[in-house]
């Protein structure tokens, strides 16, 4: 009786083994929204009816961006690279089609918990003439303000702010290569910007063949607090060329994204 | 597999390849001749070069491939002033009457007949003296490489869900009605501002003229002629425009420097001092093709603007970003072209900007009415734009006029 229980197990476990390295070796698809957000609502366009930590009212047109070299967490914590072929992706308010992302690659099957990402582009990529097609290549960045390692922005928001309160006036919060000047104003050296951020949610799952859809959200308001409260009034339009204020930018951009399962 | 016409290995090879000997070169005869009656002459494909720094996308629609005869046809019809559907004189007009390719493919204010840049129309009784274009015309250039609409307000789109014109369909390919380059062929021959004639009479007027018969067939298999044909031909020919060969593109391949104006104005151009490059760069055609209210004016009237298409009211007053290629020659300037030279548009954004409520956030100086620069920055970002200039575009005899158009030249 114990042999043939032996077995049994034996071919029992034959079979789960089996599935298991079935289920290993399967793969998913994996798809992710972008979504954009004003104290937890979607963004609303065109309309003064936000107001910043440092009390600055103020409206959003547009934003594009760039996010890079996504890496899904494995619940074990193991990294799951994506390919080549999705290294980057833009996204664009006024572009409904950029902000669903359908990853080319397979992804293995298993438990995952989370996302990492670069905000932007990593220097050594971020090279100029590596985007001839719009909508990418009007991201540009000028090449003597950010050099080999500085081709294109990171992110265009742009948008209006009531300037002294009374006077609704354009600000472009645009972000990527900083300089650093000398006293003469040369431009004598670069700063990157870029940033990692890593999200989590508490697990989900990758099926053989099937489809799992995360959505990454910008929460907006982020960007002008948390640890640096910015204020417009104080950096006013135009950013491009102020390091201190891209760098605000940069450690407040580690609160501003986060995760989610996606559900339509 | 055994061949059907020599079974080499068989008893009676030799009467075999004797019968074979003698069959073959019928059988190559008779393939021959019907090759000669069944295939068509095939247009030989036309090549795009590769252009560095350019976009790869090109905007071509599947129904209208690009063949050398057809751009030959396209150059010939660009040119001929027939296309009005008459042959007097005084009722010539074609494509190159507006758009000169001395002067980049525009009007420019050294027009003989336009003599302030802006076109009219040929004479009808409504107007006596022709009616003015709604704008002004916009260089003919590059728009291969355009997937962002044609015209100011970018009414020209592959998006663009409209029928076509009332009571005419576009020949079995309506779906190219207000999409395409090609439609505006059409609609310039129609419109009382333009050649203000009919399509049936430039059908006819093309196709009495012997000279276009061989052309047609050997850009479209046969002789007939048809608005869609002349639409198509004319389309292939612009998009074979293509302005890349100025020194700032030189420079960007390293292949020229920059003086040390240009070099400043350069600096001036992409940077947030002056911020031209915003709209006027992205690839180096010099503009992003988009659209932008460039806080010109705080009334809006003309109901050819961006917001007519899109009916986003933050459209208002919005216009396409020209490319700067060839702005030295190719005023006068704005959609309704109110500044003659560049010295009036680098004044403008310098210190003429006007608040409007739909201005773009972009244009973020424009609560100090412009970017302020000194006389010397001004003087340098002239020199950069100078350095925009494709001679090549204004001499390119393959974009020039056939030589035996004669008479008939449109003017």
């Amino acid at each position: 009786m114990k042999r043939i229980t032996g077995i049994l197990i034996l071919i029992a476990s034959i079979f789960i083994g089996c599935d298991s390295a079935t289920e290993q070796n399967g793969y998913g698809n994996l798809v992710l929204h972008f979504e954009h957000r004003v104290d937890n609502s979607a963004a609303a366009y065109d309309m003064m009816i936000y107001e910043n930590a440092a009390g600055n009212n103020y409206e959003i047109t547009e934003i594009q961006w760039f996010i890079s070299d996504p890496i899904l967490i494995e619940k074990d914590g193991g990294e799951w690279p994506l390919g080549a072929d999705d290294w980057i992706h833009y996204i664009d308010t006024d572009i409904e089609s950029s902000i669903r992302w359908e990853i080319s690659e397979k992804i293995q099957t298993g438990e995952y918990t989370g996302i990492k990402f670069t905000f932007g582009i990593k220097g050594e990529r971020n090279t100029p003439g590596i985007f001839n097609d719009p909508p990418e290549s009007n991201m540009i960045w000028p090449y003597h303000m950010g050099g080999d390692e500085g081709g294109y922005h990171y992110m265009k928001l742009n948008g209006f702010w009531m300037k002294g309160e009374i006077e609704r006036t354009p600000f472009n919060f645009h972000v990527g290569v900083g300089q650093l000047y000398d006293q003469e104003n040369n431009i004598i050296g670069f700063v990157q910007n870029w940033f990692e951020s890593a999200i989590s949610v508490s697990g989900f799952d990758v099926k053989d063949a099937g489809v799992t859809e995360l959505k990454i959200v910008m929460n907006i308001e982020s960007w002008f607090t948390g640890p640096h409260v910015y204020d417009h009034e104080v950096y006013g339009g135009k950013i491009m060329n102020n390091q201190e204020a891209m760098g605000k930018i940069k450690e407040n951009g580690n609160n501003v994204f986060t995760l989610e399962v996606y559900e339509e | 597999m055994r061949n059907n016409t020599c079974l080499i290995y068989s008893k009676n090879f030799g009467k075999r390849i004797a019968l074979c000997l003698f069959l073959l070169p019928l059988w190559m005869l008779s393939s021959c001749d019907n090759n000669e009656d069944i295939l068509p002459e095939i247009p030989t494909p036309y090549v795009f070069e590769e252009v560095k720094h350019f976009p790869t996308q090109l905007n071509i629609p599947h129904q209208n491939p690009t063949t050398v005869e057809g751009v030959e046809l396209g150059r010939y019809l660009f040119y001929d002033g027939r296309l009005s559907g008459r042959d007097h004189p005084d009722s010539l007009m074609s494509c190159g009457t507006c758009h000169i390719q001395s002067q980049g493919f525009e009007v420019s204010i050294n027009h003989l007949k336009f003599t302030d840049g802006h076109p009219f129309g040929l004479p009808t009784p409504d107007y006596p003296e022709g009616k003015k274009t709604p704008h002004m015309t916009m260089p003919l250039f590059n728009l291969v490489y355009n997937s962002s609409g044609y015209l100011w307000n970018g009414f020209i789109h592959e998006s663009n869900g409209q029928a076509g014109m009332e009571g005419f369909e576009f020949m079995g390919h309506d779906d190219l009605n207000y999409k395409y380059l090609e439609s505006l062929v059409w609609m310039a021959i129609v419109a009382d501002h333009e050649i203000a004639g009919s399509i049936e009479q430039t059908v006819e007027m093309i196709a009495s003229i012997d000279k276009y018969k061989p052309m047609f067939k050997a850009a479209f298999g046969s002789e007939e002629v048809n608005i869609d044909r002349i639409s198509k031909a004319i389309a292939q020919f612009v998009r074979t425009l293509v302005a890349s060969n100025f020194k700032f593109y030189k420079y960007v391949r390293h292949e020229v420097e920059l003086n040390p104006s240009e070099l400043r104005g350069y600096e001036l151009f992409f940077s947030e001092e002056a911020d031209c490059f915003h709209c006027h760069s992205g690839s180096l055609l010099m503009t992003t093709n988009d659209y932008y209210n460039n806080a010109k004016d705080t009334v809006f009237e003309d109901s050819r603007d961006r917001f007519a298409v899109t009916n986003n009211l933050m459209h208002t007053g919005a216009y396409r970003a020209p490319s700067l290629i060839n702005c030295e020659i190719n005023g006068p300037y704005m959609h309704d072209g109110r500044f003659k030279t560049l010295d009036e548009v680098i004044d403008f954004y310098s210190e003429g900007l006007v608040y409007s409520d739909y201005v773009d956030p972009l244009m973020k100086n424009v609560r100090e009415h412009g970017v302020l620069l000194t006389d010397e920055e001004k003087s340098d970002l002239k020199a950069f734009l100078l350095t925009l200039t494709d001679n090549e575009l204004l001499t390119n005899p393959a974009y020039g006029p056939p030589s035996d158009i004669g008479e008939y030249l449109a003017r």
